[in-house]
């Protein structure tokens, strides 16, 4: 027998005051001068025994009645057998959350800290024997690989780590760590879940995946006590910057790039002049206005700043508020590539006869990709079109380029339509135009299953352009498109000027809506699609009704023309690279010359640690992954090579759900821990105790109070019974 | 019709210190407007003639009845027509109990009052009055006389007893028995605590020797009631050391039970034996007992 509150059990010399009481009245009792004696004393003398057993009963159920009360208020642990076992070794799982919400705190102290402490302390102090794992929440992974019984190791490990992770997810956790238990080796197991109770960890819609995961772990072959250790100070003042919104296209050197910031003040106090400052590549922008900005207690606000790279290369820019204590959401960073160059791979379907013909499919698409080239001037094109006949279409021009156009192309081969698959597979653009030479039958067959989005029709117009024939024009509407989007402004020209003299009638698509499905982007006046796209693995396609030269069209021959296939081909290029921009946990990726394959490129995290990372060849290109982006910041991939080539920017920005500080409430703490049967503790006085009954034995204070209970009516029914005398007056 | 007596509670007469006194505003009290007042008195009444017999004495020969008849005839008269009362004082410990009430009058106290206003009216109706007092013996025996002068006698003897040591009725009345030679009314006042078979033995011999007995039992209401409550301590008013220390909550069934068994017991005696038990309570007018005595009376004449 233990007791969890053992002060109260002084509380069992109450069981003196019934006694006392009873003394008291004895010795205080009444002389009567009696007359009637015969009558009384005959009473006494056969009673006196039956009366005496009655008062020692009444006295020994009033004295454990305060004794009992006190007994149970000790919250008492019966042991039993295994006290014996009570050296034995645990296995120890402890659940760490060290996203960066836990840098709120006290000045000085933050709620991670005294978690971090804590969790040291109870692992140091486990059993010699016991076996601890801890697994750090925000970064979604173990502190080691494996459970470990080198305690000290696990103690040195654990006081390295540091908060400013992405979002703890609890049930996760928990499904992850029950993996891990169900390992150990120790019959005792506990799992320890060090929490600041925010809100967001704990949100009521995942209550059931919350009671999964706990049942999960219920059902284990040995299951653990499961105890949440409160570490929270609540700390509302936060500022966060909730997101960045860039530009989605490819940036060039020179381009105007307009970077707005998101910020919101998620504390109960205004904060009237906040300075957000824009640092690139980690110099801060001397000030410009708008760096100023207020903002009222719980309310959201923008910050625009304007950049022009004057750099190609991998740039980062970084939007920074003024420090509070969760620092994690502070700052948002963005990784955004700037292009000097971007290869157009065009593959003429019906080629003139010099490169530079006009008269050529891809004539007139090569001078408005590549302008300043086709006219001789001394400025640099960003785009750099390369023109290729059909039979130039191969693995290795297509790994070269990033977006590959084909123009009235009529069929291709089994090898090349599998390496332009692979290609748009791994994220390269593919923008396809109908003509003359279009074989409908290879189109809607093997083209079909595969990259294109949608089948074709019949042909519609007449290319000759006979008076009276049938002509459409492209709608003009408001375009969601990025790569349309240009011509939402009536100065950059409207599509819709050109005539369009014949095309293809696509097929409307039988799906869409879904991820994957067919979207169109323009609409013909006739009510046909004008252009459609697809998005295939991580790339895209997209299909025009009409050809990419003058002979169906008079496109080419507007203003319009120039923007739309360099935006075309930049909107399609723009997801040539895997994503730059991550959240935390997302994998990343990196596409590399494939002449890198198999050697180490060196990727620099966060924390400034470094690790070698090495190149697998996947087709024709050296892909570099990894799957650690648990810490935001900004993670450096430095490709290998003599000279070195230039680095490589990717960022990892945290959700900003963290952001909001608010604590559940006392009253949802003990709501949730009812539900679910958790123990809650605060402190390591109380984790002892409680970790002393649970391993110990187990809580007794429901019997002890029925013991009570009883009691309670067995002195009211033997009082009744025996003083049913005195009613029966 | 309402008395004086009704009016006054026991508690109200212990004011009045003189028994005297006392009985007289009692008895008068009671007696005013009775239809048949005792102050009319009942004369020598004749009953029967009979034979003479040699040894009759001669002045009692009715000559009237000779001269008629010639033959000689005695008058018989109703032998005494004046009642003979002994009142039977119990002036044992147990009397001396005083119930826990305010103003509560002992037992013996009541008891001494009833006996006096009893002799008063005795007397005063020109009855004989006696009075025996006793605890485990008889004290003192002052035989019956009906002279005013005779009242005087018992009032003092009533003033001056004192009530202590134990009861031992049946003893005593069989002593009693035989200084009383001629048959009269006995009327007892006593608790009749004891043992109830030896009571009503010396009950039995009282009426063997044709005595007419009224038991005025005097009960405190405690007695009756026992309504103590916490520790007590009950001392015994006739034996010393004797005390019990009880929660009597914890007896008081046992005890009421007892009780009741005891004055079934003796009320069945009683009955049994044509003795009138007439239970009193301390807290009663003594009216009561007045009213006990002139009807047993009236019932004689």
């Amino acid at each position: 027998m233990n007791f969890l509150n053992a002060a109260m059990l002084a509380g069992v010399a109450a069981l003196a005051i019934p006694l006392l009481i009873h003394l008291f009245h004895k010795s205080r009792f009444k002389v009567v001068k009696w007359g009637a004696m015969h009558l009384l004393a005959a009473v006494v003398r056969t009673n006196q025994k039956r009366i005496k057993i009655e008062q020692w009963i009444l006295l020994a159920i009033r004295c454990a009645i305060p004794a009992i009360l006190a007994l149970m208020m000790a919250k008492p642990v019966w042991q039993g057998a295994k006290q014996m076992l009570g050296e034995q070794p645990t296995s120890t799982a402890v659940l760490l959350d060290n996203s960066y919400s836990m840098e709120a705190g006290r000045a000085g102290i933050t709620n991670f800290s005294i978690a971090r402490d804590e969790a040291q302390r109870l692992v140091g102090e486990l059993k010699p024997g016991s076996e601890a794992y801890v697994f750090l929440m925000g970064e979604g992974q173990g502190l080691l690989d494996h459970a470990s019984r080198d305690l000290s190791a696990v103690t040195q490990a654990l006081g390295k780590v540091g908060a400013g992770y992405g979002v703890a997810r609890v049930p996760a956790a928990l499904d992850f760590v029950a993996g891990t238990l169900d390992k150990m080796t120790g019959n005792a197991r506990q799992v320890v879940l060090f929490t600041d109770f925010q809100k967001v960890s704990f949100p009521a819609a995942d209550e059931r995946v919350f009671a999964q995961s706990l049942d999960r772990l219920k059902k284990l072959k040995f299951p653990p006590t499961v105890t949440l250790w409160d570490v929270g100070v609540e700390a509302k003042e936060n500022v966060a910057i909730e997101s960045l919104d860039f530009p989605k296209l490819m940036v060039g050197v020179g381009q105007k790039v307009q970077i707005r910031a998101n910020i919101r003040n998620f504390g109960d106090t205004a904060r009237p002049d906040l300075r957000v400052t824009l640092k690139v590549d980690g110099r801060e922008k001397p000030g410009p206005a708008g760096s100023q900005l207020s903002l009222a207690a719980r309310s959201a606000g923008q910050v625009l700043f304007t950049h022009v790279f004057a750099k190609p290369g991998s740039h980062v820019i970084e939007i920074e508020t003024e420090a509070d204590l969760v620092k994690a959401d502070n700052r948002y960073l963005a990784s955004i590539p700037v292009r000097e160059k971007l290869s157009v791979l065009l593959v003429d379907g019906a080629p003139g006869t010099t490169p530079d013909d006009l008269k050529s499919e891809t004539g007139f698409a090569q001078i408005a990709l590549s302008p300043f080239f086709a006219g001789k001037v001394e400025q640099a094109d960003l785009i750099q079109a390369k023109v290729v006949p059909v039979n130039g279409l191969n693995a290795k021009s297509i790994a070269e380029s990033a977006v590959v156009v084909l123009a009235n192309v009529a069929t291709l081969s089994d090898d090349q339509l599998k390496a332009l698959e692979f290609f748009v597979n791994q994220g390269g653009g593919l923008l396809v135009f109908t003509g003359d030479r279009t074989d409908a039958a290879w189109w809607n067959g093997p083209f079909a299953k595969s990259l294109a989005p949608l089948r074709l029709g019949s042909m519609a117009g007449d290319p000759a352009g006979k008076p009276g024939a049938t002509t459409a024009k492209v709608t003009a509407e408001r375009f969601g498109n990025p790569a349309l989007e240009i011509f939402n402004d009536p100065r950059n020209g409207s599509l819709s000027d050109a005539e369009i003299k014949a095309w293809f009638r696509f097929k409307p698509p039988e799906r869409t809506g879904g991820p994957g499905d067919p979207a169109i982007l323009a609409r013909l006046d006739s009510g046909d699609p004008f252009l459609a796209e697809k998005v295939h693995g991580q790339g895209r396609v997209i299909a025009c009704a009409t050809t990419l030269d003058s002979d169906w069209n008079s496109l080419p021959a507007r203003p319009s023309y120039l923007p739309l296939i360099q935006r075309l081909c930049v909107y399609l290029a723009s997801n040539v690279y895997p994503p730059r921009n991550l959240q935390v946990g997302e994998q990343l990726v990196s596409f590399l010359p494939a002449d890198m394959a198999e050697k180490m490129a060196r990727l620099t995290l966060p924390d400034t640690r470094t690790v070698e990372l090495l190149i697998v060849k996947k087709g024709e290109r050296g892909v570099v992954e990894y799957p650690q982006t648990q810490r935001p910041g900004i993670y450096t991939l430095q490709p290998p090579g003599n000279p070195a080539p230039p680095p490589l920017h990717y960022v990892v920005n945290a959700e900003r759900t963290e952001s909001d500080l608010t604590r559940m409430t006392d009253v949802e703490i003990q709501a949730l821990a009812k539900t679910h049967d958790l123990k809650i503790v605060r402190s390591a006085a109380e984790f002892k105790a409680l970790d002393k009954a649970q391993r110990y034995g187990r809580e007794i204070w429901k019997p002890v109070l029925l013991i009570l209970l009883i009691l309670l009516f067995a002195e009211l029914i033997l009082q009744q019974l025996f003083a049913r005398r005195r009613r029966k007056v | 019709m309402a008395h004086v007596s009704d009016f006054l509670t026991p508690a109200d007469l212990q004011r009045i210190s003189s028994l005297q006194v006392l009985a007289r505003v009692v008895v008068e009290g009671f007696t005013t407007g009775l239809h048949r007042s005792p102050h009319k008195g009942y004369s020598v009444e004749f009953k029967q003639h009979r034979q003479y017999v040699a040894g009759d004495e001669i002045r009692h020969i009715d000559w009237r009845v000779f001269a008629r008849s010639d033959r000689y005839y005695i008058r018989e008269y109703e032998e005494e027509t004046n009642l003979r009362s002994t009142i039977i004082l119990d002036r044992s410990g147990s009397m001396n109990y005083k119930g826990s009430s305010p103003g509560a009058v002992s037992k013996f106290d009541y008891a001494t009052r009833l006996a006096a206003c009893l002799s008063y009216m005795m007397v005063h109706q020109a009855d004989g009055v006696g009075l025996v007092t006793f605890d485990d013996k008889i004290r003192r025996y002052i035989p019956p006389r009906s002279k005013v002068s005779h009242l005087r006698l018992i009032i003092d003897e009533l003033e001056k007893s004192r009530p202590g040591g134990e009861t031992e009725l049946g003893q005593v009345f069989h002593d009693l028995v035989p200084k009383l030679h001629r048959r009269s009314l006995l009327i007892i006042i006593s608790d009749c605590f004891g043992e109830v078979a030896n009571f009503l033995k010396a009950m039995a011999h009282f009426r063997h020797a044709r005595h007419e007995i009224v038991v005025f039992q005097v009960w405190d209401r405690d007695e009756i009631e026992f309504p103590f409550r916490g520790w007590t301590q009950f001392d015994c008013l006739e034996q010393d050391g004797v005390k019990h220390l009880i929660d009597p909550a914890m007896v008081r069934q046992a005890y009421l039970e007892n009780l009741a068994k005891f004055r079934d017991e003796l009320q069945f005696g009683c009955r049994k034996q044509r003795i009138d038990l007439v239970p009193f309570f301390t807290d009663e007018p003594y009216s009561k007992a007045l009213a006990a005595y002139m009807t047993r009376r009236l019932g004689r004449a």
